[in-house]
């Protein structure tokens, strides 16, 4: 049988590609604007009377770090895989649908609306960038569904309406911020990875992941979904349930990851075509070797973040961007023979 | 003996106004090869989709192997019947291969794999459709023609017993519209496949379909009249029927068993002929 | 089914793992709050912290402070631990701090906030105006075990400014415009220190009260204004004369303006004046000088 995807080749490059992560996780932990050592860092941890600053960094700075840019890598790129097969275009990425907005949204009402409650100690800033994420994406969807079940252009116009609207709201509001306030709405909208207590890394990464091996279980269905309404209607897939599902999930990870990191652009557009240029579109491949690929892109956009003008840190957006672009450029060069739409 | 698609009363319309399809009822049994004729507008596609499950008609009941649509899941509809449109390049770049698997999404396993009698569904479909050789290219290098055989083959893979098809020649070379109506043929004769095809190319139709649907047009129908006629072949596709339909008159002949009408330029254009063309006029024997 | 219960196990396991990371959390917070009873190494996050700790007499007890604290020159020796608008958290750590002071504001205080988390001594203080200092200065003695160094610091501070502001008592209050970018034109506000130091100094702000601290304002606004005196807060330390021709061409379009028409433009080096710190008030003496040069003897 030439040339499709069986379990086996499915799940060795899976496979493989879990263990690249690891390495380069591992990797990118040692590396930093402080030169620590994997030997001093484990050798004991650190205790009031004997402070080890490997061990503190190590484990309080590096490892979360690394751990919560590999889940929004994981939930940007997984998401930006959904989007573009639900849409069917190539050009869809998280963000389109209004998250960004909504969450922007959110964050700078909790900024400016001044709120001071704690939940586990952080703060409500990310709740309600949460919360406007979601609520954003369910009006794009309410409205898309008037416009017709199966007329994708309905959709990405309510959201680019809605975005239009929620960014006008967003500019007005930064033009009362005072100083303060308008610095940290900045500061959240380029997008940052610091590091989280691990309960928050468990809470969050465990959505993230479960939303991921979920949107996995749909993936044979998105195959012919992305190739039309009526195709996958005929073949027997109840299209609507299916899209509700794949896009709740991919809009709830997204939501998590952006009220984790803020606005980290570009993962979620071009890891997917990275990976579909190589291994091809079939779904139930692309999905797991995208999060992967987008986890393992993450930490290294990040590492590159934190250490090339330390120690100041470039928000890490800026560096997915700047490595993005070329990358992608190069791959298309290469095989530019699978590329279709630029006809 | 159930018949394969039965339609009562089914009425069906897009907005207000007058209905697209009115009063149709019909019935097709098992292992037919039925034309769907008419002219642009009349309501073909629209029928197509109904008996897809894709329109629900506004009165009226469809069955489908006795079984009622409307209270039929999508995954039940798809199991009775597969439907191939016109063709088109997907968004992605799928290969033939993986675009044909795609009929069985219904039939994978629990990880989303095809079984291997999926696999050989496939491959039996690709061979029918005679695109095996160009099975791992993807669907954007290949031609129209290749395309819409492609798209057949996904039909086929899906392994219904009811084959619905919109027009599946309307783009392709005369010898690529003759493959696939053999093509029809042999699938409706081998695994007694109910076949519904709408085409344009009413000599086909005569040559390959035993019963033909034809459907009235909108205008000039006076209101209460059935939008449609089932008969055979014979009866529906006759000069008479032809002009009423598509107010164009042709010449008919007959060769052998087989009629075959040729549509005559209208008389403001300076035809040659003059006169009424002649029914049923033996060919010329030279 | 299988997979049911596949997912059921997966539900609890997680719950499990959230719960396990809840209750050492509230231990770590008891145990790991090392305070010593005198913090031996201490590190500052931005510059008036630095001038402050060093005014306390600190100075050997700093293990790392920011890039840009420059005064006094004691400071540039020190281990860097990032900018103040930047901080490395790593350095931080690796400088094994007992005690770790920064401002208030919204980069730092998260700074804090993280190191907090992790398990050390840090003091967050906030210093927006006058009286914050010397809260602050209070605060910083208290956790350094300095208590007496720091009142004693206050008291010195306070007095200089009285001394400066019964040198301009009575006098009537000079008109300010504090210009803190040219284009587009931006001033210091009623809310700013800023402002604070002009009053001390006998000004006050020619711009009425406004939403910002530092408000973009118009060409009308400064007419209407009437400033007496218009001072530039230098942008780099070396360029002052630079500057000032620069500030005089400028401002010549308005050529109605008292401040224009007197020549009262000045340029002020930056730090005594955006720094609210141990120099404030040479800094409000800069400030005095500008308004009434006849009392300096200029």
């Amino acid at each position: 049988m030439p040339g499709t995807l069986t379990p086996r080749i499915l799940l060795i490059r899976t496979g493989a590609a879990a263990v690249l992560l690891v390495l380069v996780m591992l990797f990118c932990s040692l590396v930093g604007p402080q030169t620590i050592s994997l030997k001093a860092a484990i050798a004991a941890p650190a205790t009031p009377v004997a402070p080890n600053p490997d061990y503190e960094i190590f484990v309080r700075i590096r490892v979360p770090r690394i751990l919560l840019a590999a889940f929004v890598g994981l939930a940007l790129a997984s998401a930006g895989v959904v989007f573009q097969a639900l849409l069917r275009n190539p050009l869809a990425d998280p963000y389109i649908l209004g998250i960004s907005s909504g969450a922007g949204l959110g964050v700078i009402l909790a900024i400016i609306g001044g709120l001071s409650w704690t939940l586990w100690g952080r703060s409500p800033v990310a709740v309600c960038a949460f919360v406007g994420a979601l609520a954003t994406v369910w009006l794009v969807w309410g409205i898309g569904r008037i416009t017709g079940k199966y007329h994708v252009t309905g959709l990405l116009l309510a959201g680019v309406v809605v975005n239009a609207f929620l960014s006008a709201m967003i500019m007005f509001l930064t033009s009362i911020a005072k100083g303060q306030q308008l610095y940290a709405t900045i500061f959240w909208l380029m997008g940052n990875i610091t590091e989280e207590d691990f309960l928050v890394l468990w809470v969050g990464g465990g959505c993230i992941v479960a939303g991921a091996i979920g949107l996995f279980f749909l993936s044979p269905q998105l195959n012919i979904i992305s190739v039309g309404y009526h195709d996958a209607r005929s073949v027997g897939v109840p299209v609507e349930r299916i899209e509700f599902a794949a896009f709740a999930i991919a809009a709830f990870i997204t939501a998590v990851a952006v009220s984790l990191s803020g606005l980290i652009g570009f993962v979620g557009l071009i890891i997917p075509h990275a990976v579909r240029l190589v291994f091809g579109p079939d779904h139930r491949q692309l999905l797991p070797l995208s999060g992967l690929a987008g986890a393992m892109f993450l930490v290294v956009a990040d590492t590159i973040a934190r250490t090339i003008v330390a120690p100041a840190q470039l928000p890490v957006g800026v560096i997915t961007a700047i490595l993005g672009g070329p990358f992608f450029l190069i791959l298309l060069i290469r095989y530019s023979r699978k590329v279709y739409w630029l006809a | 003996m159930t018949p394969a698609i039965q339609t009562e009363h089914v009425t069906f319309g897009y907005g207000r106004g007058r209905p697209v399809l009115r009063d149709v009822s019909f019935e097709v049994q098992a292992g037919t090869f039925l034309a769907v004729v008419g002219p642009n507008g009349a309501g073909k596609s629209t029928l197509i989709n109904i008996l897809a499950g894709l329109l629900k008609p506004q009165s009226g009941v469809v069955l489908l192997e006795g079984a009622n649509l409307r209270s039929s899941r999508v995954q039940d509809i798809a199991r009775r019947v597969a439907v191939v449109r016109q063709e088109f390049i997907p968004v992605f770049g799928f290969s033939v291969m993986e675009t044909v698997l795609m009929a069985r999404t219904l039939h994978y396993g629990r990880l989303g794999f095809e079984s291997k009698a999926d696999k050989e569904l496939v491959m039996q479909a690709l061979e029918l459709t005679e695109t095996v050789e160009f099975a791992s290219r993807s669907l954007d290098s290949l031609s129209a023609g290749e395309r819409q055989r492609v798209f057949l083959a996904r039909g086929l893979a899906q392994d219904s017993p009811i084959l619905l098809l919109d027009e599946p020649t309307s783009f392709l070379d005369l010898k690529h519209q003759v493959r696939i109506y053999d093509l029809l043929k042999s699938v409706q004769l081998e695994k007694r496949t109910t076949i519904v095809a709408i085409t344009h190319d009413l000599n086909l139709a005569t040559q390959y379909c035993e019963e033909t649907l034809l459907l009235y047009p909108r205008a000039g129908r006076p209101a209460e009249s059935p939008s449609c006629r089932l008969g055979t072949t014979r009866d529906i596709l006759t000069p008479e029927e032809i002009e009423r339909a598509f107010d164009v008159r042709v010449f008919s002949s007959i060769v052998g068993d087989e009629r075959f009408l040729i549509p005559l330029a209208s008389r403001a254009r300076g035809s040659n002929l003059s006169g009424q063309a002649s029914q049923d006029s033996p060919p010329r024997q030279s | 089914m299988s997979k049911w219960w596949l997912l059921l196990a997966a539900l609890v396991l997680w719950l499990a793992g959230g719960y396990l990371m809840l209750e050492p959390r509230q231990a770590d917070a008891e145990t790991n709050t090392r305070r010593l009873s005198r913090p031996a190494r201490i590190v500052s996050m931005a510059p008036n912290l630095t001038e402050i700790l060093f005014a306390l007499e600190l100075g050997e007890r700093i293990v790392g402070v920011t890039q840009d604290s420059d005064y006094p020159p004691a400071a540039l020796a020190k281990p860097k631990v990032g900018t103040f608008w930047q901080p490395n958290i790593e350095a931080v750590i690796a400088t094994k701090p007992d005690l770790v002071v920064a401002l208030a504001f919204e980069q730092q205080r998260d700074l804090a906030r993280r190191l907090k988390r992790i398990g050390y001594d840090c003091l967050a203080v906030e210093i927006e105006r006058i009286d914050d200092l010397f809260g602050a200065i209070a605060a910083i003695g208290k956790a350094a075990e300095a208590q007496d160094q720091a009142q004693e610091l206050s008291n010195e501070m306070k007095a200089a400014i009285h001394r400066l502001q019964t040198a301009t008592a009575g006098l009537p209050k000079v008109k300010v415009l504090w210009v803190v970018q040219r284009e587009p034109l931006r001033v210091a506000g009623r809310e700013t220190f800023v402002n604070e130091m002009i009053e001390l100094a006998g000004g006050e702000n020619a711009i009425g009260p406004t939403l910002h601290k530092y408000p973009p304002i118009g060409a009308e606004e400064v007419i209407a204004a009437r400033p007496e005196v218009i001072i530039e807060p230098a942008m780099l330390p070396g360029a002052l004369d630079e500057q000032h021709r620069q500030a005089i061409s400028y401002w010549s379009r308005y050529a109605n303006l008292p401040a224009v028409t007197n020549g009262r433009i000045c340029v002020i080096d930056g730090d005594t004046v955006s720094r609210l710190g141990p120099r404030l008030y040479l800094g409000i003496e800069e400030i005095a000088k500008c308004l009434r040069p006849e009392l300096s003897g200029e």
